[in-house]
């Protein structure tokens, strides 16, 4: 699947043949940032009423790409052809003009607007006029908004409608959306994807950036994959299947791992005290949850996003007030403790959200790994040790393989895979009893992922407890011992090893009750 | 053995590379040039040893308080109200002592206790109350200006005038005592302010740079959100950092008031822009996360000899120097931002608040 | 309650309010405070401030800050009241200064949207400059001597007892006000503080928004340096110093947050009267100008504080119940 797709373009450009003229055709699209290329000759097609999902690891090029297209970026080679004249996007109001419109992958509202003033913003239009077409716009796609409300008291779900609705506004013609899904409720991402059929019905293209494969096959038309600034599959969904796609998103020459696991040791449910407890806790975006960890074990918590599993575990770990309940770890009650003195009492947590709060971007790899051990008097009584420092952070460096040019260097120049490899060695460097990693692979590319999940079953041969808090089912099936899932705040449902199955993690996330052990919901 | 002596070569060599990529390098260098420049111009005015000191002396308040400025600056912050401290504190002692009748070092320590209060509350309001540092220093620096006022009208000494008379000399003739540490000259040479300033800048290289608090400090400008997941106390470490600026500003006001036997309530009330100044020419970030308590060093001293210099060598008046130095500040902000652009934004602000990150 | 909390969340309302209740505390421990052309001469002697104040507000409503201000006020004055020794016309000393504020606002405008300096800093740079620019212009000699029609012209009343300037100014701060929250452009200015990358992205043009706003910023404080030279009648080379702040101050009692996107001119305007009034006020109230920065400080400090915490409670009360609803499934 090489990229052929040039030769097909050079047809279209010219009316007299017979080919289509595309809505949106990318040619030779090369950028580079000093001198990390980021992409190179990229060719890409978009017809109207299409989706194309694009698909690629973090620093794939994908969010460049797109930000070219929108023209915040200027393409050091290569030309963009819409309806098949040349344009020149060199700002984003020319795209705009053009009919592109980009809905980012955080919204970008006003907040301290109304939701009318954040959609009619930058318009020429009388003001009464682009009332009238808004609210009819809204009617057509069956949303209801109470324009006055401020920007800032919307939900992400509801702030990524507004977005959509002020592409739809503009006329736009070619839609991209940025992982849209990403922090969206399952019913909401229902309705946006009827949404999006909608829109394709109206002959707008969109492209789709998800990170999510099965969102592929749901909803989209075509597909590209991108990696390393260069794409590596395209064409029509209908010619690819799973496999595939994974292929195309690896480096050449890896072969995919087998993804059963020899399970070498067992756990001794009956004879060991679990080592964290959780006994009806309560708290901001969560219910009455109670569950178990055992040394050794890898505890899968599934659910969409939005159940309440971040909130639960942020929670414990100091950052909000637990209402109600107990928080044991081995035995000992450590409910409400603060963030420090759950470090201490042997919990650590690789965070969800890895750029804002996780990663310290410009500082050294070294103070990155060692942000959390500063109390320990292994860095030296009253100064600290940088050689103890160094050593600390290199055994990690070494076990995780981590690519460095060297400990100096600053964590936010790192591929999102080694960004997450460091976090990882944070939250390890306590030699805590329990870790929990919230979407420990989210953004990485698949070659990380295997050294993550190398990575959490060494832990588990020694005996720390694991807790994984995973969207993606896939990875719980293949890591956890036992799995639970949250559906609204509360846990649904208990799976033991042999009944955790994509079936019965998707049917309970979505809250359908399953044979297996169910907790009362 | 040799093999031992050539590691240690090889090692010392490397930490100099590597530090001729850095800015203090760049600050040496244009220190080193102002001797230079200012030497070939007027040899014998510029370089005694005694003038140069006394150069430096002049400035010393902006000095030592750039040095805790940096700490503040670190975590993103900002501190435009040290200068309004600078002249509460000299008040205070100059009421302390001479109308309530307290032994001079009493006053002192008083003194200090007060600005550090004064510190913290203006840091609980950024750190705890989620204010901008911006806003809660500049109503910082009317309140304590207003209120050094205040106290110098309790005083029976007229505010205009000063309070003074500290005590001085002793029967040799010598300074001792709280004036010595305005007038005293150590090795009849060196102003003992100078010497101060040195103790001050190795206590705060310490502090910043090799301690698990300015670990923190650093870590906190850096990403506030992640250093509270690494169980760092983000809002203790950031108020501290305007306590330390409180300490450091009536360090100076002590100094100042020794120096010219006077406790004034405007004392300092001009220095906020040259601090600010001194520590961005430092090289420290004012979005956070960078900085250094040498180059915040170097960079005060680089203005002070400048401030020497231009009058001493090319004839330029005293008050025509704002011009040179904010020309200084300008090209050299300047250039950091036009080189920052050329790199993938990592630095850059906009990278905050822009678009989907990948 | 619900009505008040309505009331104060148009933040120019709020700080309406508060300048009235300053007179009617003044008022009440002074009823001699209580004639009409006292409280006019609050507003009339506002002028320089009010400019000052509306110009700043440009920039702080894009989310940036000018601390040049003083020091530009400072050289439009020198300058104008140098050309007011030479007997030369109003017409000329406002193209001057328009001129002045113009360059000062587009290298301001440049250093911080072309090249991406922290305002603060490059402002801060700025400043040094332009203080130095006065002396050099000035010879490091106060201005004087210029008094005649240019210093009188001002303090003529037209109606009511307005002032001849305050009535230009409150002309100016209208038409503004109403550019700024009625025009497609004028909305640019909050749109680019409120969320800059947001702005970049449905088209709006932010460079040029930032400059444009640091160039009004200049042209209303060199403007105001001609107010400030008519109405002392003289000019010394330190003048202005310390202004910058008192502007901002103005700013920040007015509503405008200095993180930008939120705010108007009508705030800024209010500010600037409470601003410069207090010490006028505090003669009424008895107490002696000593009193001045201490209030001005606890006043600030109040205002800000009170406003970040509530702030921070609506925020958090907001993000806890939507994680509430969704815990128990009433969300959607």
């Amino acid at each position: 699947m090489a990229n052929n797709v040039s030769e097909v373009a050079n047809t279209t450009t010219s009316t007299a043949s017979g080919e289509s003229i595309k809505l949106l055709s990318v040619r030779g699209i090369t950028k580079s940032f000093g001198t990390n290329a980021v992409l190179k000759q990229i060719d890409l097609d978009l017809d109207g009423g299409e989706v194309l999902a694009l698909i690629g690891g973090n620093g794939a090029g994908k969010s460049t790409l797109m930000k070219i297209i929108m023209g915040i970026y200027q393409p050091d080679d290569g030309k963009i052809y819409v309806n098949g004249c040349l344009t020149h996007l060199n700002k984003a109001s020319v795209a705009l003009s053009a009919g592109i419109y980009m809905v980012p992958q955080e919204p970008m509202l006003f907040p301290n607007m109304t939701i009318e003033e954040n959609i009619t913003m930058g318009f020429q239009e009388h003001k009464q006029q682009l009332r009238m077409r808004l609210k009819s716009v809204m009617q057509e796609i069956g949303w209801k908004f109470d324009l006055n409300r401020k920007a800032s008291t919307l939900s992400i779900a509801e702030q990524t409608l507004v977005e959509i609705i002020r592409g739809l506004l503009r006329n736009a013609k070619i839609l991209i959306l940025d992982e849209p899904t990403s922090a969206l409720t399952f019913d909401e991402v229902e309705s946006f994807f009827r949404i999006v059929k909608e829109l394709r019905q109206k002959g707008i293209g969109i492209i789709y950036i998800t990170h999510r494969l099965s969102e592929v096959f749901d909803i989209a038309t075509h597909v590209s994959i991108m990696r390393d600034g260069i794409i590596t599959l395209h064409g029509p969904v209908s010619d690819f299947n799973h496999e595939m796609l994974v292929q195309g998103l690896l480096p050449p020459g890896s072969v995919q791992k087998n993804k059963l696991f020899e399970q070498t040791t067992s756990i001794d449910y009956e004879n060991t005290q679990p080592v964290f407890e959780l006994q009806n806790v309560s708290g901001h975006g969560f219910n009455n949850i109670s569950l178990k960890v055992f040394p050794g074990e890898i505890l899968g918590v599934a659910g969409v996003v939005g159940a309440g599993r971040t909130e639960l575990v942020s929670t414990i770990f100091g950052r909000d007030k637990i209402l109600h309940g107990r928080v044991l770890l081995n035995g000992k009650d450590i409910t409400g403790y603060s963030t420090k003195k759950v470090l201490q009492a042997g919990i650590n947590y690789v965070p969800e959200d890895r750029h804002n709060h996780g990663l310290f971007k410009i500082s050294s790899i070294t103070a990155n790994t060692t942000s959390a051990l500063l109390e320990d008097r292994r860095l030296g009584k009253l100064f600290l040790k940088p050689k103890v420092e160094q050593a600390i952070t290199q055994e990690f460096v070494d076990g995780f393989r981590i690519k460095i040019a060297g400990q100096d260097q600053l964590a936010g120049s790192l591929s999102g895979g080694n960004q997450q490899k460091v976090v990882i060695g944070r939250s390890l460097s306590t030699k805590p009893k329990i870790v929990i990693l919230d979407e420990p692979t989210r953004g990485i590319d698949a070659a990380a992922r295997r050294d993550v999940y190398g990575i959490i079953r060494g832990l588990r041969e020694q005996g720390v407890a694991i807790l994984i808090i995973s969207s993606d089912m896939e990875e719980i099936i293949e890591l956890a011992d036992r799995a639970v899932t949250v559906s609204q705040g509360s846990i649904n449902a208990e799976f033991w090893k042999k009944d955790i199955t994509q079936d019965n993690l998707t049917a309970s996330s979505f809250g359908l009750h399953v044979k297996g052990e169910a907790h009362a919901q | 053995m040799m093999g031992g002596n050539d590691k240690l070569n090889s090692r010392f060599v490397e930490g100099l590379k590597k530090f001729t990529k850095k800015w203090e390098f760049v600050l040496l260098l244009i220190l080193l040039a102002e001797f230079v420049i200012f030497g070939a111009a007027n040899f014998e005015k510029f370089m005694r040893i005694g003038s140069i000191f006394s150069s430096i002396n002049n400035y010393i308040s902006i000095c030592i308080i750039s040095l805790f400025v940096t700490f503040v600056m670190i975590t993103g912050g900002i501190d435009i109200q040290a200068s309004s401290i600078v002249g509460l504190t000299s008040i205070v002692i100059g009421v302390l002592w001479s109308d309530a009748g307290l032994n001079i070092w009493v006053a002192v320590l008083l003194a200090i206790v007060t600005a550090a209060l004064c510190g913290a509350l203006s840091g609980f309001f950024v750190s705890y109350c989620g204010v901008q540092p911006m806003v809660v220093t500049l109503g910082g620096s009317f309140l304590y200006s207003g209120l050094a006022l205040l106290i110098s009208g309790l005083s029976k000494t007229p505010a205009y005038q000063g309070i003074s008379g500290f005590p001085a000399k002793n029967d040799l003739g010598q300074f001792v005592s709280f004036r010595a540490l305005g007038k005293m000259l150590v090795f009849d040479l060196i102003p003992v302010q100078i010497i101060i300033y040195v103790v001050l800048i190795v206590l705060c290289y310490l502090l910043l740079h090799k301690s698990r608090y300015g670990r923190r400090v650093y870590l906190v400008g850096v990403n506030r959100q992640a250093a509270e997941y690494s169980g760092i106390n983000s809002r203790w470490i950031i108020m501290s950092t305007y306590i330390l600026t409180g300490i450091g500003a009536a360090i100076a006001g002590v100094l100042l008031t020794a120096n010219v036997d006077s406790a004034k309530y405007n004392l300092g009330s001009t220095f906020t822009l040259s601090i600010i100044t001194a520590v961005v020419l430092g090289g420290t970030l004012s979005t956070g996360g960078k900085g250094s308590i040498l180059g915040t060093a170097l960079a005060a001293i680089v203005i002070c000899i400048l401030r020497y210099g231009l009058p001493l060598c090319f004839g330029i008046s005293n008050q025509n120097l704002d011009l040179p130095i904010g020309i200084m500040l300008v090209i050299v902000v300047a250039v950091r931002a036009v080189l920052a652009l050329n790199r993938k934004p990592l630095f850059r602000k906009l990278d905050r608040e822009s678009l989907p990150r990948n | 309650m619900k009505l008040i909390k309505r009331f104060l969340k148009i933040r120019w309302l709020s700080s309406l309010a508060f300048l009235a209740v300053m007179f009617i505390i003044t008022g009440l421990v002074n009823p001699g405070f209580f004639t009409y052309s006292n409280i006019i001469e609050c507003f009339n002697s506002s002028v320089v401030f009010t400019l000052l104040a509306v110009g700043v507000a440009f920039v702080i409503m894009t989310g940036e800050i000018d601390v040049s201000i003083g020091s530009t006020m400072g050289l439009a004055a020198a300058i104008a009241g140098m050309l007011a020794q030479r007997g030369q016309s109003w017409g000329l000393m406002i193209v001057y200064s328009i001129v002045i504020g113009l360059l000062i606002g587009l290298v301001n405008g440049y250093g911080v949207a072309v090249l991406g300096v922290p305002s603060l800093i490059f402002t801060l740079g700025t400043t040094g400059i332009i203080r130095g620019l006065v002396y050099v212009f000035s010879g490091g000699k106060t201005t004087e001597n210029f008094a005649g029609t240019f210093t009188n012209f001002g303090s003529q009343t037209l109606f009511g007892q307005i002032t001849i300037y305050y009535t230009i100014v409150l002309v100016i701060v209208i038409v503004t006000h109403l550019l700024l929250t009625q025009t497609r452009s004028g909305k640019y200015f909050i749109a680019v503080g409120d969320n800059v990358g947001g702005a970049t992205l449905i088209g709006i043009p932010v460079t040029a928004t930032k400059i444009v706003a640091y160039v009004l910023c200049g042209i209303f404080a060199a403007i105001s340096g001609v107010a400030f030279a008519s109405k002392y009648g003289q000019v010394n080379i330190v003048a202005g110093a310390g202004y910058e702040m008192s502007a901002i101050a103005a700013c920040v009692l007015g509503g405008i947050s200095l993180s930008g996107g939120q705010g108007n001119l009508a705030g800024a305007a209010i500010g600037a009267v409470i601003m410069s009034t207090i010490s006028r006020l505090l003669v009424f109230i008895g107490l002696s100008s000593d009193f001045d920065n201490t209030i001005k400080g606890v006043m600030l400090i109040s205002i800000v504080v009170i406003d970040a915490l509530m702030q921070r409670r609506s925020a958090e009360t907001a993000r806890r119940e939507r994680l509430v609803a969704r815990a128990s499934g009433s969300a959607r």
